[in-house]
């Protein structure tokens, strides 16, 4: 489980061996700042800035957003998201982590 | 805790339910989508003037929808009394003044449609196999099984309300899709509660998966009937209406449930 909240260890050069997947991982966290600006109000106020609706064709996921499968909603991050990461949905009570999905973008699995 | 500066999802498990199902969680959350909208819907939205058969087709589904939303009034404000923990019993509160709305607006819409004594005539223009299914469930609160009721309400009737409240909206009138919205949002809480609830109660019980397959087989039929009757009510074309159970379908797949 990597905590979003863990710095990374900077890309050490010396380390030829890795792979580029974990050469990527390794990088350095792009970090997003998140507005209040969503409409989204299901949530305290407090915590709207992490969640936003999926506004269907023609919506896109940023690198720090992934959806909930429980209810569909958009789970935003300050930073963007890898393979292990946990997110909370609080609209609907879901712990999850963020998986590599089979088309190659990022997914959440809901950890009971 | 304050989450000015800090990362939600960093948050620890334990603290995270806590928070989730506590009535201060609730409050602050309906707050956003109630607030001045009497009925569940803004004071100066027009009242729309349907033609009769759109309008026969909504009172039925609205009738058929207030049978589930008695279900779960009665079943949850039943639940409280033998759920195992106090998160889910408060929990449980919540959803049992939701559910209270739930009916109060719907039969509101009911009586702006023309229909008189909204409250006194529902069940009769409801559909049949939701009014056994209420009937089943409430045996399983009866008999005070957590299993068999959390399963029964909060995975697969609320999940199916869920999908058919979302399907409802995209062609509904104005004011009628504006009810449903602030419904649905209760909805993901409910329904996000009884599949995370359930599934921390198989992680350590596996076993009653076996019980629980056996209640699905016999329920599945009696709601997914009702939906399909609904969606063919509303006008909704056959292509899309195995759309709305296939989120039902997904949730009980992630429970180890699937076909």
């Amino acid at each position: 489980m990597t905590d979003p909240l863990l710095e990374t260890d900077e890309f050490d050069p010396a380390e030829e061996t890795e792979s580029s997947a974990e050469s990527a991982r390794r990088q350095p966290r792009t970090r997003y700042q998140l507005k209040d600006d969503t409409g989204f109000d299901e949530v305290p106020k407090k915590y709207r800035r992490f969640y936003r609706r999926w506004q269907g064709k023609g919506d896109s996921l940023a690198p720090n957003e992934v959806i909930c499968p429980v209810c569909k909603v958009v789970i935003r991050s300050t930073r963007d998201l890898r393979p292990g990461d946990r997110v909370y949905c609080m609209p609907c009570f879901s712990r999850l982590t963020v998986i590599a999905g089979e088309s190659g973008g990022l997914e959440a699995r809901v950890e009971y | 805790m304050s989450v000015d500066g800090i990362e939600i999802h960093a948050r620890d498990h334990d603290g995270f339910l806590r928070e989730v199902h506590s009535f201060e969680f609730w409050f602050q959350s309906v707050e956003g989508y109630l607030a001045d909208h009497p009925y569940g819907v803004d004071p100066k939205a027009p009242v729309p003037d349907l033609e009769e058969p759109e309008r026969d087709a909504l009172i039925a589904t609205l009738s058929t929808y207030c049978v589930g939303e008695v279900a779960a009034l009665d079943g949850s404000s039943g639940m409280i009394g033998f759920a195992p923990n106090r998160h889910s019993k408060i929990f449980l509160a919540t959803q049992v003044v939701d559910e209270a709305r739930h009916l109060e607006v719907m039969l509101h819409r009911l009586s702006e449609l023309g229909v008189e004594d909204a409250e006194a005539g529902f069940e009769a223009r409801a559909n049949p196999n939701l009014l056994a299914f209420r009937g089943r469930l409430m045996e399983f609160v009866e008999a005070k099984d957590w299993e068999a009721s959390i399963f029964a309400q909060n995975v697969i009737l609320e999940s199916m309300e869920f999908a058919a409240f979302h399907s409802h909206m995209q062609s509904a009138d104005p004011r009628t899709a504006e009810m449903l919205a602030g419904v649905l949002k209760d909805e993901r809480r409910h329904m996000g509660f009884g599949e995370n609830d359930l599934g921390r109660h198989l992680e350590q019980s596996p076993h009653a998966r076996t019980r629980l397959r056996e209640i699905k087989k016999e329920l599945d039929a009696l709601v997914l009937a009702t939906f399909e009757d609904s969606q063919r009510a509303l006008g909704t074309p056959a292509s899309e209406r195995t759309a709305v159970g296939k989120l039902y379908l997904e949730s009980v797949a992630r429970l180890g449930f699937a076909k």
